[in-house]
């Protein structure tokens, strides 16, 4: 295990570097002065100048100024946004926990809700309700959730105005910053209308955390259907039931350790196309994230901006789903087996 | 006069007719298979379906409802929008850069990705990880991220679309196709084909080929869906296609402004993106199960 987790590491660190390099080599191609992309000052005095080139050794050769790139970069140097002209750092600091918050909500939903759906399709022996659970699936798998979130925010949120559409709180509350996660913000402040507000906070989150949910929660249901229909086939399973346990012992005995393990593989690989939805829905929904950050900062071409938005994304995204696959091999000895074997 | 059958022979089906007969035995695939047909005639003859030309404006007709409103007309089938142009002829000519596009994109990455994939599949040691790993990094980047940063580079548009979406779809191929290609190599009859004296060419295309072409049509399926959304998407977020084009992401972003007022101008070309990818994946579901004995 040790010598696994010693590989996840040198590939978790030589797949950043591949990916760094591949932002450096693009933020050249940026067209916009180097000086100007690398640190996000546009017209920096003669001392700015000869600072940005002491720090990124633009003088020097492509390898030299690659390495002077990566230590600017992993000290938190992440230049300046030349809209706002204010650290980068800071700014996706403040931006980060909003986007935590909603992934994780929306995250959470598409688990808790969609693994016993994916049992309940897996075990009914009505064809109606397996192929309607079916059919759902495939269609909030097809939805574009830019059309999706549009849809729901008209009729949740104008035509029947139950939800917020927009923003993460009414601005009528004042909460102070602490941790950024707004709900949590909330029930910490001690104004006092924290419960109002913890309410509103709440209600600004369903429909964006709702619309991000539809993608995983579609694929968790489909992956845990296929996987219990497989494991509920073993024999063990079959032996379970030849001990006369209650089918629903089994389930949760039996079956389920064993059925979550490719949904545990299936959300590793669904993290990216994941992302590429929490950006749109960040956007649809006015959503103070990562992603709305990264659109506006797309759209004045902060290119700063863009940097560290790709740079923090892929970086999240490669260390969770190797996270994802050393817990995989942890809980799952069958794929232990391929970690020994020669290829 | 029948032929006389002498020998008591067992006629046994082709692998591929055996698959086609799992796969039209489920009436949604075919349904789905249908509806790409329909898709792919639209690509190339919607032109000359549609009719008026896309940009076509219409000053006397501006956010007209669907011809089923009563107060539609039927010469604009679905509607008009705030520029008064017909949304109908748009949805037709914006199946060309929607639909048509993605092909477009599939092709192009499966053709680079099924290059190296295989490379990298049957090469060993550490050429081969090179090769595979050094691309897991750009898997990392979401498509959307990489089509930002193409945009980033080289500006918005519908040829920087390609780029964008390509470049985020090889990776996804090479690793679906080595892993695919590694596997076999692995197995037993693999070794019996060497050992009977098949060079590596021949047992790349003679011996492994044959049990890797499923993977292949099955991630293809998945990637042109994905391909769709996410040219749809970058149109949507104004990164992709640019304002007057019909491209259905587009227009969606275009209909935004009328969306209480008129809200067909973005209900429609959104219909219009689930029905392609709806079909798209009705096929690509029902490739898999029919797929899915031979493979196991």
């Amino acid at each position: 295990m040790w010598r696994y987790l010693f590989r996840r590491i040198t590939l978790f660190v030589a797949t950043s570097m591949v990916m760094m390099a591949v932002l450096f080599i693009a933020t050249g191609l940026f067209p916009a002065d180097k000086a100007h992309s690398l640190s996000g000052i546009q017209y920096p005095t003669a001392e700015q100048q000869q600072q940005i080139e002491q720090d990124y050794q633009l003088n020097d050769n492509a390898l030299l100024q690659f390495t002077a790139y990566l230590r600017q970069r992993l000290s938190g140097n992440l230049g300046i946004s030349s809209n706002s002209q204010q650290e980068v750092a800071g700014e996706l600091a403040s931006v980060l926990p909003a986007s935590f918050e909603l992934s994780l909500f929306s995250g959470f939903l598409a688990v808790f809700l969609g693994v016993p759906i994916g049992v309940i399709a897996a075990l009914s022996r009505n064809k109606a309700i397996q192929h309607s659970i079916l059919a759902f699936t495939l269609t909030g798998y097809s939805i574009p959730v830019f059309w999706l979130g549009l849809t729901l925010a008209m009729w949740f949120g104008v035509n029947l105005g139950w939800l917020p559409i927009s923003g993460q709180i009414n601005l009528l509350y004042e909460i102070e910053h602490v941790t950024g996660f707004m709900l949590l913000d909330t029930l910490l402040s001690d104004s006092t209308y924290r419960i109002p507000a913890f309410h509103d906070a709440l209600l600004h989150l369903i429909l964006p955390a709702v619309t991000l949910a539809v993608l995983p929660f579609t694929l968790v249901v489909r992956i845990t259907r296929q996987a219990v229909i497989s494991v509920m086939n073993q024999t063990y399973i079959r032996a379970a039931e030849a001990r006369g346990l209650h089918t629903f012992k089994i389930l949760i005995r039996h079956a389920m350790p064993n059925a979550l393990i490719p949904v545990l593989k299936s959300i590793g690989l669904m993290l990216g196309s994941f992302a590429s939805y929490g950006i749109v829905v960040e956007v649809i929904f006015s959503w103070p994230g990562v992603g709305s950050w990264l659109v506006s900062g797309i759209y004045q071409r902060d290119y700063t901006v863009i940097q560290a938005g790709i740079l923090s994304v892929s970086l999240l995204i490669i260390f969770l789903s190797i996270l994802i696959d050393l817990m995989h091999t942890a809980i799952n000895p069958m794929s232990r087996k391929e970690l020994y074997a020669s290829h | 006069m029948p032929r006389i059958k002498i020998y008591h022979e067992d006629h046994i089906d082709s692998p591929m007719w055996r698959v086609w007969q799992s796969f039209s035995s489920n009436p949604f695939a075919l349904m789905g298979l249908w509806a790409v047909i329909f898709l792919l005639v639209l690509t190339i003859f919607a032109p000359f379906i549609a009719p008026y030309p896309a940009e076509a404006q219409d000053q006397q007709v501006l956010l007209l409802p669907p011809s089923w409103d009563p107060a539609g007309k039927v010469e604009h089938f679905l509607g008009t929008d705030d520029l008064g142009r017909d949304i109908f002829s748009r949805i037709l000519h914006g199946v060309q850069l929607t639909f048509g596009m993605s092909l477009l994109i599939v092709g192009a990455s499966l053709f680079f990705g099924f290059v190296i994939g295989s490379l990298s599949g049957m090469m060993r040691g550490i050429k081969s990880s090179v090769l595979s790993h050094l691309l897991d990094a750009l898997l990392s980047i979401p498509s959307l991220l990489m089509a930002i940063l193409v945009v980033a580079v080289m500006g918005p548009g519908l040829q920087n679309v390609f780029w964008g979406v390509g470049i985020a779809m090889v990776p996804q191929f090479v690793r679906v196709i080595h892993q695919a290609v590694h596997e076999e190599l692995q197995k037993e009859y693999v070794t019996a084909a060497r050992l009977d004296g098949a060079n590596s060419v021949q047992i790349f295309w003679y011996v492994i080929m044959p049990n890797v072409w499923d993977v292949v049509i099955i991630q293809t399926t998945m990637a042109i869906s994905a391909a769709i959304l996410d040219i749809a998407a970058l149109g949507f977020l104004n990164l992709g296609a640019q304002a007057p084009s019909p491209e259905w992401g587009a227009m969606v972003a275009q209909g935004l402004d009328n969306l209480l007022l008129a809200p067909w101008t973005v209900t429609i070309p959104g219909v219009a993106i689930l029905f392609t990818v709806l079909s798209v994946n009705l096929v690509g579901d029902g490739l898999r199960s029919a797929l899915a004995p031979i493979r196991n």
